[in-house]
């Protein structure tokens, strides 16, 4: 067992960079605005090799999520959830939910995303908008 | 038009290896026999026997994944005209391929993998490909690991749209240890109830422990050879009908084709493909075989190939149509879940047997058309195995 860290590569350092300092960025293209995510050299659209970083809204739906019941990391003792969830421009990402998991279904809900410290690093969670 | 593919070839010789044995006495803490070359070499003797070739009518060599390709010849023996590296329905493609164009006329396929005493992980921070797989590098910080995870977010989203209940899906298990129970080869053969199924814990909620593939180790090998070589071979090749394969690609890392169409239209269009290259449908199949790392799969697949409209999963496992007996017997060697996990290696040996008629106690009976299908992340592929 170990912990989970994030594996950094040279096209996706402006977005753990950007986790970091609290405020998400993503890569866009500069020719037709598609949202690489993951972060690429090529604009999987229109083959742009050119990009532009900004920040997102931080906010998006639930797509689905999951709870872990069996360890597979140090720093996530179970259980614990993840989700998935679409930002509002475009891509799906992984997050957790930081409030307590309702009884409910998750899909379809709107969460914004936070920001919070986890094993020394930061990292982006979600809150719901409207609590349960 | 080309009929592509279709019977250009067929399997002469299968072998697996005591994968039950194997395990029980890893269980009981003694040392494994083979690591994973020694397994595969040990599966390409059985599946040579049953062939009756010699070794040196072999020209070509398909090594699976998870042993090195040139040691893998090596430790054989076998210097080939032709061969590669690829996983198990790849590997039958490319065989058919190969032979089509003439660049071998009997190769050897042979996969040997020692995970279970090799202690290979499939999730956390030392997940096999973990470095390379991007849904695990962008992931993972959040926790979420594991092929099991990925196919467990996509099929909660699955259950809420179509209504596919916990114990709708418990029958995909709940069928494929009944099947296993007449198996003396598989793994796991006590049945168990869909009470069972409900009360074993999650591992991946929504996914329980037994819709989870097994993890030991073992060895399969085939010898597929040209049409012609093939029935001078033996009276009873099993001919290849049809094959198929679409990739989605697109948006793959961000879980894309998985939350918004479960690969649903991969599926389809190699349904089109496989369907037409074999020159039959759906309704002539008698059993299929689908790789089921997740018992999930089979559902999704049943719907991708037509065997049941989209959304209709549920009720087709509800009424057991996918059990040894009903329309459609899936797995009927037990597959990942209850006979062996071999990657979809030893569905292809299982869709052999049951058209040669040697499936004993589970053998589907007027077995005609075998249906092989898998989506691995993303990538649908179909084979169709006949007389
Ligand atoms: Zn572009």
């Amino acid at each position: 067992m170990g912990k989970s860290i994030p594996i950094q590569a040279l096209t996706d350092l402006p977005m753990w960079q950007s986790i970091e300092e609290g405020a998400l960025k993503l890569q866009f293209c500069s020719d037709c605005d598609t949202c690489r995510y993951p972060p690429a050299p090529i604009c999987p659209s229109c083959l742009s090799m050119d990009s532009e970083w900004r920040p997102v809204t931080g906010e998006g739906t639930v797509m689905s999520w999951v709870i872990f019941h069996r360890k597979y990391f140090d720093d996530f003792p179970p259980p614990y959830n993840a989700m998935a969830v679409r930002l509002d421009e475009g891509p799906i990402i992984v997050t957790n939910l930081l409030d307590p998991v309702p009884g409910s279904s998750l899909i379809g809900r709107r969460i914004k995303l936070e920001y919070v410290d986890h094993d020394g690093r930061k990292q982006h969670g979600a809150r719901l908008k409207e609590a349960d | 038009m080309s009929k592509g593919l279709h019977k250009v070839a067929g399997v002469v010789g299968v072998g697996d290896t005591d994968w039950r044995a194997d395990y029980a006495a890893q269980r009981k803490g003694e040392p494994a026999r083979f690591d994973g070359i020694g397994l595969a070499s040990l599966a390409f003797k059985r599946a040579l026997a049953d062939s009756g070739l010699k070794r040196d009518d072999i020209d070509g060599l398909i090594v699976g994944p998870t042993t090195p390709y040139e040691r893998m010849g090596e430790v054989l023996g076998l210097d080939t005209r032709w061969g590669g590296q690829a996983d198990a329905m790849l590997g039958v493609i490319q065989a058919c391929m190969a032979i089509k164009s003439g660049l071998a006329e009997v190769v050897a396929l042979v996969y040997g993998n020692n995970q279970r005493s090799g202690k290979v992980n499939y999730g956390g921070s030392n997940a096999a490909g973990g470095q390379s797989f991007l849904s695990y590098v962008y992931h993972a910080p959040w926790g979420f690991t594991s092929q099991g995870a990925l196919y467990a977010m996509m099929f909660q989203r699955y259950m809420e749209e179509t209504g596919l209940t916990s114990a709708q899906l418990g029958q995909v298990a709940v069928a494929q240890r009944e099947a296993a129970s007449l198996n003396p080869g598989a793994v796991m053969q006590e049945r168990i109830t869909t009470q069972d199924y409900l009360d074993s814990r999650f591992v991946c909620e929504p996914l329980h422990l037994f819709d989870y593939c097994l993890i030991n180790d073992g060895g399969v090998a085939l010898i597929i050879a040209e049409a012609e070589r093939a029935k001078s071979i033996r009276p009873d090749p099993v001919m290849i009908h049809g094959v198929g394969r679409y990739d989605l690609n697109s948006g793959a890392t961000s879980l894309e084709p998985r939350l918004t169409d479960y690969y649903l239209p991969a599926q389809q269009k190699v349904a089109e493909q496989v369907f037409n290259m074999a020159g039959v449908g759906p309704e002539d199949m008698s059993s299929a075989q689908v790789y089921d790392s997740f018992s999930c799969h089979i559902p999704l697949a049943l719907e991708g190939y037509g065997y049941c409209p989209p959304g209709g999963a549920g009720q087709f496992l509800e009424e057991g149509h996918h059990r040894l007996g009903g329309r459609l017997p899936v797995n009927t060697s037990g597959g990942h879940l209850s006979e062996s996990y071999m990657q979809g290696w030893a569905h292809q040996v299982e869709a052999v047997r049951q058209l040669r008629g040697q499936c004993g106690a589970r053998q589907v009976p007027g077995c005609n058309y075998v249906h092989y299908s898998s989506d691995v992340a993303g990538k649908a592929v179909s084979i169709i195995y006949g007389r």
